[in-house]
């Protein structure tokens, strides 16, 4: 521990902290602005600037690590004055278009304009940057741009795709893909991990909302929204429940209550997807132990931004990938067909809406791929970012709203489905599928937990060893299975580079897009909570462990629906609810 | 090759190479350093060498390439060994005419050889120019000496000695001891220890180190990385070994600009050298020690000095800067530890390690050992490089190496440390240049860019120009220096363009403030020092843009019409009166002149015209004779008709009076406006005569009496009251004054002479100058006889000993403390003296004046004086040279030094006074501290020149008007269209036309006016030459 004195109060701090962090233990908040725990250290914007005696110029607390007996004011006259001088500087800059913002009040520079009490604005504004671009899944207003880096920081660093920079110098420098190509049209996977962590509306995620107004406007049209697992732990805290707040009945009141005409739940469409990509696992090791060609290690498919990274950087890798759908594609394209079929619809006239936790699912859902019968099979996707301002839009009184049920067909799932929206979620579901159909008996963990894949590291892996088949499957008598789950690109990079070296051990890999997976989403409400991904976790598996049925094969609904369908793997399904990728690695985009 | 790993090995290739130097009867070192090389040195050394060929003499003479030797200013340049001639501004034909008659003639051409200007004369021998006289060559000693291409001829230096010597002992410590000892500090700009710089690199535990070498120079106007390594490469990369061995580091970088091309080749040729004789590689002299170097070329941005983003650079990252700490000694490139020196520190090791850090502690000051580098360039007269110890003066070397401001400018100040440094003014000329002493007026030592400004530099636009550069060359990572920069170049765009408003210089110091205080890097903390600095000594020069959208300097055009006019202090609109003598218009070109200024015909005979020096026509041959144009149209007016009146609405009166105290040039000038505006103006004189000083004051020689009360004449003839031998005081009461007159305006001028204080004062035959030219006036017989010495070298002064020879003196001598070129009179005053045979006595200041025993001046004791530091003008004082006393016979003694103004009828106490008892006034309306009376001319500036009273004058009438409920727009007559004579020709280059004068042999016995002025053709010719700044 070290002893310093901020603001004449003595404290002692860990060694190696920030006089950000010193403070901020001691009860002294230090305004700041790019600075992202554990994310992004930076100093650009100097809002945190601290007068540290004997230092020639003021430092800056998020970087300055504190020393012993060091003397520190965070809220001299000298420094409040040099924090509104910044601050008006980077405003001169910004445009002040704030009222017709999408982050009006949201907006973290505006929040810091109130926190450092500036009244002045004597520059005029004079900004290089003032072109929108607008990709399928993302937007663009540089206009709004204020240097943070933030974004650089998640696309470089965390995600590993690097596709945002800094370009030109000084006060032309803009952020951009390299020479200033449209985010479409270079290898972006879309996760919208930058929007998230924008502090203004310079990135966000590309409306869709006006498309869905218009649908369920539209008399003839039959709108079907489905929403998924992650998004009911995020979406209450546009609406000032605490982080850590499930709102599934409010959220599907609030769906019904905006004029839509049926409210699945992806969750549905995720216990399905554990039966097709399930069984497609078994086939691959079954083909594999036959001396079949197969490929294994199989990666997940329900990350459509993952996907697209794989497509663009690893296309010789594609065969890893389980050929499944993501799952609201699956409910996407069941709604058209098996749903419409059953209850009579014209397919046609369907317009089915996915809320999602996810940016690339915009971009998914456009795929040439994704459609059967001639029909998209998901119309539009809007994040939960959308769907909560399209609530507030609507006039929707949120909190008071009663709790109301999803509709049935595909509104039933087992507490897999749930977890499917967390890192290791999609693993433990379908080893919770596998082993039971394999064994005829529940995964050996505690609480259906396969421990090793709980949490947050970046790479997590597990063996699990096959002893006492059934023998129907004796050849998988003895099997180590092993298993790999990573989220956000960056750990994907690092496996994907094990395949393609021939180095991965493993058989069957979960990969997630976005750091901690789907509760994490480009598409989520944006929060600094540094808690935040441990509480939204643990409210996926609290669902989970309330559910009666918590192995998606036991999903009566699902039961019934393979009894009208086929099986899981079977021809039709291989239509409706299997897919194929495609080499985007000689193109941008 | 057998690679070197013994000091024998180096002794022995010292002797072969001496030995086979020693054959040649001539060396002739050509300089290949940028500058030369851009004046096309090549040329010069083939056709010496083509000549020596055919001669042949190549075996008699070696000729050679060198680095820069320093004076680029004069490039080609070359050196003859052993004579050690240095010729300058060389050509293949000079070169030729150089070998027939030196080398093969034995005969020093000295008319190719340096010219020194300020002793007007040819210094043939290096080591008597002054410029390399005051240097102390350290780090530069083989820089412009030896071939910079051939490792054999830096060993001969003993070269690569001190590597082999520490590296063979395997003792770091040693190493760093010495660099601790020799007390150097790092020359890229912030000073900081390198021993200690050293000793951390040392410290650090890691496996890899390394050794970087900034030679990113990047300060506009700095070349002294550059030269060093493009005139010695290998004592950078002895110093970069030694350096790399004391840190225990493996593998080094030097990190080059791209735009130093023969830099980076001649450093490549060097590391292959060094590499083929085993000085760079592995198991460097048979050791352990292994280590290698490579070249690095930068992209060019500016950025990529600051250590941390030059670190990212090498990484082939974005040349961005790093928060620090850690600092590069900690986690530097590849985050391993990384200790990064400038070339120059670097340069300086290999001397330090092999003499000792004890003997270079020697050179410079205790706490800033050595010597320092500086690339001179701008507004001096030896533009180069140039070496001097540390704490040498910046006057000293911008004067005595830098030989001073070219073209008679006047210093204004010298910016050090480039953009992010700040500006010395004369006020500061004797800082000496260390770090300390910089620090404390705002600048930095820097990397060692002086760029010199004279009097044309408008200091706003200097800001707005180094603002520019940091602006382009931010990286644009933190807020501060990203957007800061942006908004202060804005502003500075704005108030260089006339668009300033209130409390922009506060803002431009607030946001500086903020800058320095917050940004992340170097480069941004120390980009606001130009502005800040050029705000703390020159805040008025900003106030005059805001405030009166005026540029001094004539630089910031959007505020003006042309350079002339703009510095003319009475506006007189020159261009216009010069299209119109083109025309033929010289009526209206004299109509023009007196909408400006009531005494053209004054000021076409006496006016100081800083006009002219403003002329853009003097970067082409020579300045417009703008007065004498104006002259010219005025005896044309006169000889002809007088349309002033004529043209002259007559005003409406307004029933108000005012007073005027004093009837000269700016009184009446004054009075002139007020009654064309309606007021009723009287004016007391306590003379007999009306015009003050142009009357009494300057000799008739200079202006004809008719001529000055031929223009007072057209005043009073509009209706302007004279009083003469009224005194104020005496007469009427000041009171009595306040009274009865609305307002007052005081132009008393200065009339007492200021006294010399010495002994002997007060004996007869001591008359003080301004006495003495009164007393003429006053009583034209007054004769003078004998041998007449006139003490100063103001107007005055000269004055007073011209019209000293035109009343008897037979033998007239001016004694001035200063050089002649320091004297502050017209200087073709000076000269038309010294043709009348007056003898100018420099340097000698009297002691005392010797009583004949009868109460009258026999002789002055006199002491000859010499040069030393600056005063706070700028200008060198003089001192005495102890026990160089002599006595100089006389018959009359003229002391003029100055004169100061003293007014009996107005209390000290009941108006603001100046210690040298001008009055205080409002910059804004010249109004005193007592309402309703206002002052201008002399009595507020002390004795300045005619067109700054007419121009106060002028001023004051538009003051006294608003002070009394008027709109202050005088009545200057008709607008006089201006014809557009603009020739779009090329430009012909021709000097000012002739003008008549009286011989000087028949001048000196009369007081007929010696300039007789333009023939009317020669007028028109003149004004023709005119390149009409004014057209935009």
């Amino acid at each position: 521990m070290v002893n310093l004195i901020i603001n004449n109060k003595n404290i002692t701090a860990p060694e190696d902290s920030t006089l950000l962090e010193a403070a901020k233990q001691n009860g002294i908040i230090i305004p700041n602005l790019c600075y992202l725990e554990g994310v992004h250290e930076f100093g650009s914007c100097r809002i945190c600037s601290v007068e540290v005696v004997g230092a020639k110029t003021l430092m800056v607390a998020c970087m300055t690590k504190v020393k012993e007996g060091m003397v520190v004011y965070t809220n001299s006259a000298k420094v409040i004055k040099a924090r509104k001088v910044l601050y008006e500087l980077m405003l001169s800059d910004h445009s002040k278009a704030c009222l017709s913002c999408n982050r009006n009040l949201t907006c973290e520079l505006q929040k810091l304009g109130e926190t450092l009490g500036v009244e002045e604005n004597r520059f005029e504004t004079t900004s290089c940057r003032t072109e929108i671009d607008k990709s399928i899944s993302i937007t663009r207003d540089l206009s709004k741009c204020i240097l943070c880096r933030r974004c650089i920081t998640v696309c470089n660093e965390v995600q590993g795709v690097g596709i945002l920079n800094a370009q030109n110098r000084g006060f032309d420098t803009l952020i951009s893909p390299a020479m200033d190509l449209p985010i479409g049209d270079v290898k972006c996977a879309f996760c919208g991990q930058c929007t998230v962590v924008c502090p203004t509306g310079a990135l966000r995620e590309t409306d869709s909302t006006e498309k869905v107004w218009q649908a369920i406007n539209n008399p003839n049209k039959r709108v079907v929204f489905q929403t998924a697992p992650a998004v009911r732990v995020a979406l209450g805290e546009m609406f000032g429940y605490p982080v850590g707040t499930s709102v599934t009945g409010k959220m599907a009141a609030a769906i019904r209550a905006l004029g839509v005409d049926d409210v699945f739940d992806t969750d549905w469409a995720a216990d399905l997807t554990i039966m097709e990509e399930g069984m497609e696992f078994l086939h691959r090791v079954t083909d594999v132990l036959a001396d079949k060609k197969a490929t294994l290690p199989m990666i997940t498919s329900c990350s459509p931004g993952w996907i697209k990274y794989i497509e663009s950087y690893y296309p010789e890798q594609i065969p890893n990938l389980s050929t499944c759908k993501s799952p609201h594609m699956m409910l996407g394209a069941l709604a058209k067909s098996f749903y419409a079929e059953s209850k009579g619809l014209d397919a046609k006239k369907m317009f089915v809406v996915s809320v999602m936790p996810c940016t690339a699912k915009k971009f998914e859902c456009t795929r040439a791929e994704m459609q059967n019968d001639g029909l998209k099979n998901v119309d539009e996707v809007i994040t939960t970012r959308e769907l909560g301002s399209m609530i507030k839009q609507a006039g929707i009184d949120f909190n008071n709203l009663p709790d109301e049920k999803f509709d049935e067909p595909m509104g039933f799932s087992t507490g897999a489905a749930d977890i499917f929206g967390l890192t290791g979620g999609v693993m433990e579901a379908a080893l919770r599928t596998v082993y039971a159909i394999l064994m005829g008996k529940n995964l050996p963990f505690e609480n259906l937990h396969v421990t090793p894949i709980v949490g947050l590291n970046q790479i997590k892996e597990a063996t699990i060893k096959l002893e006492g088949v059934l023998p129907q499957y004796k050849q998988f008598e003895g099997l180590e299975v092993k298993i790999a789950v990573t989220s956000g690109l960056a750990g994907a990079k690092i496996l994907i580079e094990q395949i393609k070296n021939g180095t991965s051990p493993y058989h069957f890999i979960e990969v997630m897009g976005c750091p901690s997976g789907c509760i994490c989403g480009g598409g989520q409400p944006r929060s600094h909570d540094p808690e935040l991904r441990k509480k939204r976790m643990s409210i996926l598996y609290a669902e989970d462990e309330n559910k009666h049925l918590r192995q998606s094969h036991e999903n009566p609904s699902i039961q019934k629906f393979y009894d009208q369908w086929g099986s899981p793997g079977c021809y039709k399904s291989h239509e409706y609810l299997h897919t194929y990728y495609v080499d985007r690695s000689g193109k941008n985009n | 090759m057998n690679k070197i790993t013994t000091i024998d090995q180096l002794n022995e290739i010292k002797k072969k190479y001496l030995a086979e130097n020693g054959k040649y009867k001539f060396n002739i070192l050509v300089c290949g350093g940028g500058g030369c090389v851009s004046s096309n040195c090549q040329e010069v050394d083939d056709a010496i060498r083509n000549e020596l060929n055919a001669l042949g003499l190549n075996d008699q003479v070696n000729v050679f390439q060198t680095g820069c030797m320093g004076i680029c200013a004069v490039g080609p340049v070359a050196l003859i060994l052993p004579e050690r001639i240095f010729y300058t501004q060389l050509t293949p034909k000079k070169a030729r005419e150089i070998v027939n008659r030196h080398i093969v003639g034995g005969e020093v051409c000295e008319e190719f050889t340096f010219f020194d200007k300020s002793l007007q004369r040819f210094v043939p021998c290096i080591d008597d120019i002054e410029f390399f006289k005051l240097q102390t060559k350290l780090v530069l000693e083989n820089c412009g000496m030896i071939e910079y291409d051939n490792i054999d001829a830096y060993i001969a230096k003993d070269g690569y000695v001190a590597a082999g010597q520490s590296i063979l002992e395997q003792n770091p410590e040693k190493v760093i001891v010495e660099v601790e000892k020799s007390g150097l500090r790092g020359r890229g700009g912030a000073g900081f220890l390198t021993g200690v710089k050293l000793r951390s690199g040392f410290m650090q535990k890691s496996d890899v180190k390394y050794m970087v070498c900034n030679a990113d120079e990047g300060d506009p106007g700095a070349f002294m990385d550059r030269s060093v390594i493009e005139g010695d490469p290998h004592s950078v990369i002895e110093g970069m070994i030694l350096s790399a061995f004391a840190i225990g580091a493996s593998q080094g970088y030097v990190y080059i600009r791209a735009e130093y091309p023969i830099a980076i080749d001649r450093l490549k040729e060097a590391l292959n050298q060094a590499r083929e004789y085993g000085l760079l590689g592995e198991n460097l002299f048979g050791t352990k020690f292994s280590f290698d170097l490579d070249i690095r070329i930068g992209a060019g941005a500016f950025v990529c000095g600051e250590e941390t983003a030059l670190l990212a650079s090498i990484e082939g990252k974005r040349g961005e800067p790093k928060q620090k700490p850690p600092f590069p000694f900690q986690q530097g490139l590849f985050k391993r530890p990384t200790i990064i020196n400038n070339v120059e520190t670097l340069a300086n090791i290999a001397k330090i390690v092999r003499n000792g850090g004890q003997w270079y502690s020697g050179f410079g000051l205790p706490n800033a050992t050595g010597t320092k580098v500086f690339a001179l360039a701008g507004d001096v007269v030896n533009t180069g490089i140039i070496e001097v110890p540390i704490g040498t003066t910046i006057g000293s070397i911008i004067y005595s190496i830098g030989g001073g401001i070219p073209n008679k400018k006047q210093f204004k100040a010298a910016q050090i440390g480039g953009p992010s440094g700040g500006c010395v003014t004369k006020e500061n000329l004797n800082t000496p240049a260390d770090y300390d002493s910089l620090n404390k007026i705002g600048a930095i030592m820097g990397s060692g860019g002086l760029i010199v400004m004279n009097e044309d530099t408008c200091m706003v636009d200097t800001a707005r120009f180094f603002m520019d550069f940091i602006r382009d060359e931010s990286c644009g990572k933190c807020v501060a220096c990203r957007v800061g920069t942006k908004r202060m170049l804005e502003i500075l765009e704005k108030i260089t363009q006339g668009e300033g408003k209130k409390g922009d210089i506060e803002l431009l110091e607030e946001i500086g403030e903020t800058i320095k205080l917050t940004a992340m890097c170097g480069l941004g903390q120390t980009a606001p020092n130009p502005i800040l600095s050029t705000i703390r000594f020159f805040r008025n020069e900003y106030e005059e843009h805001i405030n009166k959208k005026h540029c001094r300097a004539g630089v910031c055009s959007a505020m003006f019409t042309s350079p002339c006019e703009n510095t003319c202090p009475a506006n007189i609109n020159i261009s216009g009166y010069v299209s119109l003598i083109a025309a033929g218009r010289f009526q209206d070109a004299y109509n023009l002149i007196m909408q400006e200024n009531p005494f053209p015909a004054v000021c076409g005979r006496i006016c100081t015209r800083p006009c002219e020096s403003k002329c853009r026509r003097r970067g082409v041959d020579e300045a417009i004779a703008i007065r004498d144009l104006k002259r010219f149209v005025v005896d044309y007016a006169f000889k002809n008709e007088m349309p002033w009146k004529v043209q002259m609405t007559f005003p409406k009166k307004k029933n108000m009076k005012i007073a005027i105290v004093g009837a000269g040039a700016s009184g009446l000038t004054c009075a002139h406006y007020l009654v064309n505006i309606g007021y009723d103006v009287d004016v007391f004189e306590s003379e007999i005569k009306a015009g003050g000083v142009l009357a009494y004051g300057i000799p008739e020689y200079r202006l004809p009496k008719d001529i000055l009360q031929h223009e007072i004449s057209l005043i009073e003839e509009e209706g302007v009251n004279v009083y003469l031998n009224t005194e104020i005081g005496r007469d009427i009461s000041f009171k009595q004054l306040r009274e009865d007159y609305q307002a007052i305006y005081v132009s008393t001028g200065t009339q007492f002479p200021q006294k010399i204080n010495i002994k002997g004062e007060n004996l007869d035959g001591v008359i003080h100058g301004i006495t003495f030219l009164k007393q003429i006036h006053l009583e034209p017989n007054f004769k003078l006889r004998g041998t007449v010495a006139v003490i100063g070298g103001g107007n005055t002064a000269i004055d007073s000993a011209r019209t000293a020879l035109r009343i008897g003196a037979e033998k007239v001598i001016v004694v001035y403390r200063r050089t002649i070129d320091q004297m502050p009179a017209y200087f073709e005053e000076i000269v038309e003296a010294q043709e009348e045979g007056i003898e100018i006595m420099e340097l000698v200041a009297p002691l005392q004046f010797v009583d004949d025993g009868k109460g009258r001046v026999k002789s002055i004791e006199c002491v000859r004086m010499e040069l030393s530091d600056f005063d706070s003008s700028g200008r060198r004082k003089s001192v005495e040279v102890k026990g160089s006393n002599f006595m100089l016979d006389v018959d009359f003694v003229i002391p003029a030094v100055s004169q100061y103004a003293d007014l009996p009828f107005i209390g000290k106490n009941e108006i603001g006074q100046t210690k040298w008892g001008t009055f205080v006034t409002n910059p804004e309306n010249m109004m005193t501290t007592m309402d309703g009376v206002f002052a201008g001319g002399d009595i507020v500036r002390g004795p300045e020149d005619v067109i700054s009273a007419i121009a106060d004058g002028k001023k004051a009438a538009s003051s006294i008007d608003l002070y009394l409920g008027g709109n202050g727009l005088l009545n200057k007559g008709q607008k006089i269209e201006i014809p557009s004579v603009y020739d779009d020709d090329e430009i012909v280059y021709h000097k000012q036309f002739d003008k008549e004068m009286l011989p000087p042999n028949h001048r000196k016995n009369t007081f007929d006016e010696v300039v007789l002025g333009f023939h009317k053709l020669n007028a028109i010719e003149e004004s023709m030459r005119c390149l009409h700044c004014e057209r935009r």
